[in-house]
């Protein structure tokens, strides 16, 4: 097979990382990471507690910069362009690049208002064209058939999978290009979940997506490349940073992964 | 770093140990079922057909194990392999099993025909590379021994020729007119049951290899050793012969 012809098979990036390093303060939480993240596909981030995969995809859309003793070193490249360059605007890589936490966090606002907020800020005032964008992120998410009749209501009165999916309806109202996960469904009972992942796999052809889980299956249900994360005990100085094992297909990581820390990690021979 | 999902692993290994103790078996009836042949030995033959359906019902036993490890424990990464060789190997054991029974109705068929020495020797050195094979499988597996494992179609090889030699001497003896056609009829599947008793052996070793490195056998390559030695019967020492020299 020529480069071109295996070329034409890959996705393109989205994200590029070299060498990235982040601090807390003089703490390492993780370091060298060097992957890539191709355009509509699922990759997952799994590891042990303290492996520094939050913290990565925290790194996606500067969430980092949030933390006062944050620091990123090397370089995260979004399309090409380094996302830490002083001349960008961080709240515009929030746009491009949204979020949705362990945590369902709806605004205590009504449904409506909670997916409109976005979109208000950015400057979208008329009310019909609202009201398409709010349809249109609650039918992307899955949740318009369930809280048509009630959009005044507030968003606090859904249910746990619900208010997840709301908060979803509320990342896609912007039009992102990508949607990062923290660990979206670990307070979801099993039919949430199911409804969740379900919806990933339906919108990841608009949408790029990065997601932590803590659940391995889940790892293995719904992304397409997953990235094993470690941590790491420097005998010394008995300080641990997180370090990227592997980055590969799915179907791989949990057949033959190639890094006996996988192996021992996805059989649960280590923890 | 302490070890997670403790009786999930016991359990697993719960599992490899009863597909040894099914081989096992096997490895034990190929010499009975050789026994019972050379011997006209009508009482063991029977034992021994009779014999099968118990190997029967603990296939299914291991295989339904095998079920609820998958269903239940979702395993991954060499534990999934493990599960996905058990499953594959239990059917190369209980078919090895069939064979050897087949051996022992083979037996009663030719019972009371006297079979001529070359005949009964090559019918031994058969039995005994079958078992070799067998039991070197099942060592494969229990050691996780991908070398020994990849040695398993080079000594199927040598049971391949034995058979090519068997035929040739079948031909031999009923031109002579020491057996009856039917006799080599019998005597000619029986040569093919212990080449595929062998062929089993070298599947099982080829699930071991799956374990240990994660590569699906590839059946697209000619087996080199075995057109090597199977084109060459003079390769192979006539059993008897190479004992005088």
């Amino acid at each position: 097979m020529s480069a071109d012809a295996a070329g034409a098979t890959q996705p393109p990036y989205v994200f590029s990382t070299t060498d990235v390093a982040v601090y807390y303060g003089d703490f390492r939480a993780v370091r060298d990471v060097n992957l890539q993240i191709r355009q509509h596909e699922i990759t997952a981030f799994i590891g042990p507690s303290g492996c520094g995969k939050s913290t990565m995809l925290r790194c996606f859309n500067r969430m980092n910069d949030l933390i006062p003793s944050a620091r990123v070193e090397g370089a995260v490249e979004y399309h090409g362009v380094n996302l830490y360059d002083p001349q960008v605007n961080a709240v515009e890589v929030r746009r491009r690049i949204g979020m949705v936490f362990q945590k369902a966090n709806p605004f205590p606002k009504s449904i409506y208002d909670n997916v409109a907020y976005g979109p208000k800020l950015s400057g979208v005032k008329k009310k019909d064209e609202l009201d398409d964008i709010v349809e249109r992120s609650l039918k992307r998410a899955a949740l318009w058939d369930e809280v048509k009749d009630r959009l005044k209501s507030s968003g606090l009165g859904l249910s746990g999978g619900q208010q997840q999916r709301l908060c979803i309806a509320r990342a896609v109202a912007v039009d992102p290009e990508v949607l990062l996960m923290d660990e979206p469904c670990s307070a979801l009972d099993p039919i949430a979940t199911a409804r969740i992942e379900d919806l990933m796999q339906e919108i990841k052809d608009e949408y790029t997506i990065v997601i932590v889980t803590h659940n391995m299956q889940q790892a293995a249900r719904v992304s397409d490349r997953v990235a094993f994360f470690t941590t790491e005990v420097n005998t010394e100085s008995d300080r641990r940073t997180g370090v990227l094992v592997e980055y590969d297909l799915t179907g791989k990581i949990f057949s033959t992964p190639g890094d006996d820390r996988t192996e021992a990690y996805v059989t649960g021979r280590f923890g | 770093m302490d070890e997670l999902r403790k009786s999930y692993h016991l359990d697993l290994d719960h599992a490899r140990t009863e597909l040894a103790l099914l081989a096992a078996r096997v490895v034990e009836i190929i010499p009975r079922a050789t026994a019972v042949l050379l011997d006209g030995d009508l009482e063991g033959a029977d034992l021994l057909i009779r014999g099968d359906a118990e190997i029967d019902a603990h296939s299914v036993e291991v295989e339904e194990h095998c079920v609820q490890i998958l269903a239940r424990q979702a395993p991954v990464a060499s534990d999934l392999r493990v599960v996905l060789a058990l499953l594959k190997m239990i059917a190369e054991i209980e078919r090895s099993a069939d064979l050897a029974a087949n051996i022992c109705k083979a037996s009663r068929r030719i019972y009371g025909h006297d079979l001529d020495p070359k005949l009964r020797g090559i019918i031994a050195r058969m039995g005994e590379q079958a078992g070799a094979i067998f039991a070197a499988a099942i060592e494969a597996f229990q050691e996780n021994d991908a070398a020994k494992a990849a040695a398993l179609d080079d000594m199927d090889a040598y049971l391949d020729a034995l058979q090519k030699q068997f035929v040739a001497a079948i031909f031999e003896s009923q031109a002579a007119g020491r057996i009856d056609l039917q006799v080599a009829v019998q005597l000619a599947m029986v040569a093919r049951f212990y080449e595929r008793i062998g062929d089993h052996g070298v599947n099982m070793g080829e699930r071991v290899l799956y374990i240990v490195t994660g590569k699906v056998p590839d059946h697209s390559k000619p087996k080199r050793m075995k057109i090597e030695i199977g084109d060459n019967l003079e390769a192979v020492p006539v059993v008897g012969e190479a004992e005088d020299s």
